[in-house]
C-alpha cells in the first residue's frame, strides 16, 4: 500500500506521441511532392513520345478489345495499388498520343474497379471474429460491386454512344485555348521547367533516342509511384484531425452529405483506397452502420478523379484532360444513375452483404472471390481478348 | 457536416476526447455528492433520485461517444494505438463512478440513513475525502499534471486501508444488522470510487501495460 515504490512512468497521455515534422514543414513537402509528381506525369508523356510514333502505342496494339482494356486497367491498378497511379499514367500517354483515348476510356474504368481491391484486403484482417468479418466484408465489397454494376452499365452505353467521351471533349474545349490540341494551363510552364532539369540529367547517362526514351518512361512512373505513396502519407498526418471530424460528424448520417464527406477527404488524402479502408474497420464495430458508409465510398469516387485532372493540368494536352474528365464523369453519372432512385439504390449494398454473409462461415468464399474478381478474370480478359 | 473538415484546424479529436472524459469526471462527483447528501439528512425524494439517474446516464452517454470517437481516432491514426487503448480503459473507470454513486444512494431507498448516527462525523469525512478526490482527479487529469497525479494517488492509496478497515468492523460489529449492513456497502463503495478514480489518475504516470496497477509491492508486480 505505500506509493513510494510507484516511479514515473511514461504516460502516453502526457507524453504522446511526436510527429517527427511539423505541419508547416509537411505542408511544404506535400507541394513539392505534387510539383514532382506532375513532373513524373509531364517525363512519362515526353519518353513515351520519344520512343517515336506507333512504337510506344505498339505496346498497347494488341488492346483494342474494351475488355481487354477494361482488364488491364483492372489490373495494372491491383498491382500498383493505387487507381492514381493508373490514371495519371493512362493520362500521360494518352496526352502524347500513344493510347488512343477509345481504349483508354475502359482502361480508366477498369482502374475505378481495381482500386477497391485494397479495402477488400483490409476486411480479411477480420476474418477471425464472423459477424465483425461479415460487416467488415460488406462494407469492402459494397464498393465493388457499386463499381461493377457502374462498368456493366456505362461501358456498353459508352461504346455505343460514346458520349463520356464526347461531353468530356466538349468540357476540355471550355478550357482557355482548348479549341487546339493544346490548352493553356497556368502550371505547364512550371512543370516543363521541372521535367527539363529531370530530362538533362538522365541524358548525361542514357544519350541514345529510344534507351533515352526508356528511361525518361521509368523515370515517370516511379516518380508518379513514389510521389503519390508520399502525398498520401503526408497528407493522411496533415489532415487526420479534419478526417475524423468529418467521420464523426457523419456517423449516423446518410445520403448526399456523406457523399460530400467522401469527396472533400479523398481529394484531400489524393487516394480512394485510404478513405474507404478507414470506414471498414468502424463499419465492422458496427458504430457505422454498411448503408451509412455507402454514399462515403461512392463519394471517394469522385474525388480520386482529381489526381488525373491535376496530370492532365500539367501536361497541357486536350487528349489528356479529355480522358481525365471521362474519369471524373464516369463516376459522376453512375452515381447519378444507380444513386437517387430508392429501388436500386442499394443494390450493391444487398449483394455486397449477401457475399459477405456466405463469406463470414467460408472464409475461402471471400479469398477466391478476391483472386477472381481482381486477378484472374483480368488475367483471362488479356490473355482471350488482346 | 462536410464543413466539420474545414472546421477547428489541424487540432486533434483527443482533446475533445479528453475534454468529454473531464466532464464524465466533473459529473462523476456531482451524481457522488448528490447521491451521498441523500444519506446524511437529504432523504430519498423524487427530485433526487432522478438528477441521479439522469447525471448516471449522461455519464454513460458520454462513455459511448467516447468510445465511438475512439474508435474513428484508431481508424483514421494508428500509430496512436496505445493512446487509445489508454482512453478506452480510462473511460470504463470515469462511468464506474457513476455506477456506484447509484449504488449509494440505492442505500438510501432501501431505508439508510446516517444522519444523526455516532459515527456521522467520521463517516462525512470520508465522503468528503471521495467527493474531494474525484474534483481534483478530473481537474489533475484535465491538467495533465503527472506530479499532481502522483501526489493524489498518494493519497488516495492510504484510505484504501481504512475502508478495509471499517469494512471488516462493520462485519464483526454486534448491533443492529441494518447498519453494520449499510456501513460495509457504504465503505465498499468508497472503496471502489477510490481505486477507479485512482485508475483514472495511473493514466497520467504509468505507460498501458501498468495502468491501474498502484498498491502493488515491487516483486507482486
Amino acid at each position: 500500500m505505500n506509493s513510494s515504490h510507484l516511479p514515473p512512468g511514461v504516460s502516453p497521455i502526457v507524453a504522446p506521441l511526436k510527429r517527427t515534422l511539423p505541419p508547416a514543414a509537411r505542408t511544404v513537402l506535400v507541394v513539392v511532392l505534387l510539383y514532382l509528381f506532375l513532373v513524373g506525369v509531364k517525363l512519362l508523356g515526353t519518353g513515351v513520345t520519344g520512343l517515336g510514333g506507333g512504337t510506344a502505342g505498339g505496346l498497347f496494339d494488341g488492346i483494342t478489345n474494351p475488355i481487354a482494356a477494361l482488364s488491364v486497367g483492372i489490373l495494372a491498378t491491383v498491382l500498383v495499388q493505387s487507381s492514381s497511379v493508373t490514371t495519371a499514367t493512362i493520362v500521360g500517354l494518352v496526352a502524347a498520343g500513344q493510347l488512343p483515348i477509345e481504349v483508354a476510356v475502359p482502361m480508366v474504368m477498369g482502374a475505378n474497379i481495381g482500386t477497391s481491391v485494397t479495402n477488400t484486403l483490409v476486411s480479411l484482417a477480420h476474418a477471425r471474429r464472423t459477424d465483425e468479418f461479415r460487416l467488415a466484408l460488406s462494407a469492402a465489397t459494397m464498393h465493388d460491386f457499386f463499381n461493377v454494376a457502374a462498368v456493366l452499365i456505362l461501358l456498353p452505353l459508352e461504346l455505343a454512344t460514346g458520349f463520356l467521351q464526347k461531353t468530356a471533349a466538349w468540357l476540355s474545349a471550355l478550357l482557355p485555348g482548348g479549341a487546339d490540341a493544346t490548352f493553356n494551363s497556368p502550371i505547364k510552364g512550371a512543370v516543363g521547367w521541372g521535367s527539363n532539369q529531370f530530362e538533362r540529367v538522365i541524358e548525361i547517362f542514357v544519350s541514345s533516342g529510344r534507351a533515352l526514351g526508356i528511361a525518361l518512361i521509368i523515370t515517370g512512373i516511379v516518380i508518379i509511384f513514389l510521389t503519390l505513396t508520399y502525398i498520401t502519407k503526408n497528407m493522411r498526418v496533415l489532415i487526420a484531425a479534419r478526417i475524423e471530424r468529418s467521420l464523426n460528424a457523419v456517423l449516423a448520417k446518410s445520403g448526399l452529405v456523406g457523399i460530400a464527406v467522401g469527396i472533400v477527404v479523398t481529394v484531400a488524402v489524393q487516394s480512394s483506397s485510404i478513405t474507404t479502408s478507414i470506414l471498414v474497420p468502424i463499419v465492422a464495430s458496427g458504430v457505422l452502420l454498411v448503408r451509412n458508409a455507402y454514399p462515403i465510398t461512392l463519394g471517394a469516387n469522385v474525388g480520386t478523379t482529381v489526381t488525373a485532372i491535376l496530370a492532365a493540368l500539367a501536361i497541357g494536352e486536350v487528349a489528356g484532360m479529355t480522358i481525365a474528365l471521362v474519369h471524373l464523369l464516369f463516376n459522376v453519372v453512375a452515381i447519378l444513375i444507380l444513386y437517387p432512385w430508392n429501388k436500386i439504390r442499394y443494390i450493391p449494398v444487398r449483394l455486397a452483404e449477401g457475399l459477405a454473409a456466405i463469406a463470414a462461415t467460408r472464409k475461402w468464399i471471400a479469398v477466391a472471390y478476391t483472386v477472381i474478381v481482381f486477378i484472374a478474370i483480368p488475367i483471362v480478359g488479356i490473355v482471350i481478348l488482346s | 457536416m462536410v464543413m466539420e473538415f474545414f472546421r477547428g484546424g489541424s487540432q486533434s479529436e483527443l482533446v475533445e476526447i479528453e475534454a468529454t472524459l473531464v466532464r464524465m469526471l466533473r459529473d462523476g462527483h456531482l451524481v457522488f455528492t448528490t447521491a451521498t447528501d441523500a444519506l446524511f439528512g437529504g432523504g430519498k425524494s423524487k427530485e433526487t433520485r432522478r438528477e441521479v439517474r439522469m447525471t448516471d446516464k449522461g455519464i454513460n452517454e458520454a462513455q459511448q461517444d467516447v468510445r465511438r470517437a475512439l474508435l474513428v481516432h484508431a481508424a483514421v491514426n494508428q500509430a496512436e494505438l496505445p493512446l487509445v487503448l489508454q482512453y478506452a480503459s480510462i473511460v470504463k473507470d470515469a462511468e464506474r463512478i457513476g455506477d456506484y454513486s447509484k449504488n449509494l444512494y440505492d442505500l438510501v431507498k432501501f431505508g439508510a440513513n446516517f444522519e444523526g448516527a455516532p459515527d456521522q462525523a467520521e463517516l462525512e469525512r470520508y465522503r468528503d475525502a471521495v467527493a474531494n478526490l474525484i474534483l481534483e482527479a478530473a481537474n489533475v487529469f484535465d491538467a495533465k499534471d503527472a506530479v499532481a497525479a502522483q501526489r493524489l494517488i498518494g493519497k488516495a492509496n492510504g484510505f484504501l486501508d481504512d475502508y478495509d478497515d471499517h469494512v471488516k468492523a462493520a462485519y464483526r460489529s454486534t448491533g443492529e444488522t441494518s447498519d453494520a449492513v449499510a456501513r460495509a456497502l457504504y465503505f465498499r463503495f468508497l472503496k471502489r470510487t477510490t481505486a477507479h478514480v485512482m485508475n483514472v489518475l495511473t493514466s497520467l504516470v504509468q505507460p498501458l501495460d501498468r495502468l491501474d496497477y498502484y498498491d502493488e509491492a515491487k516483486e507482486d508486480r
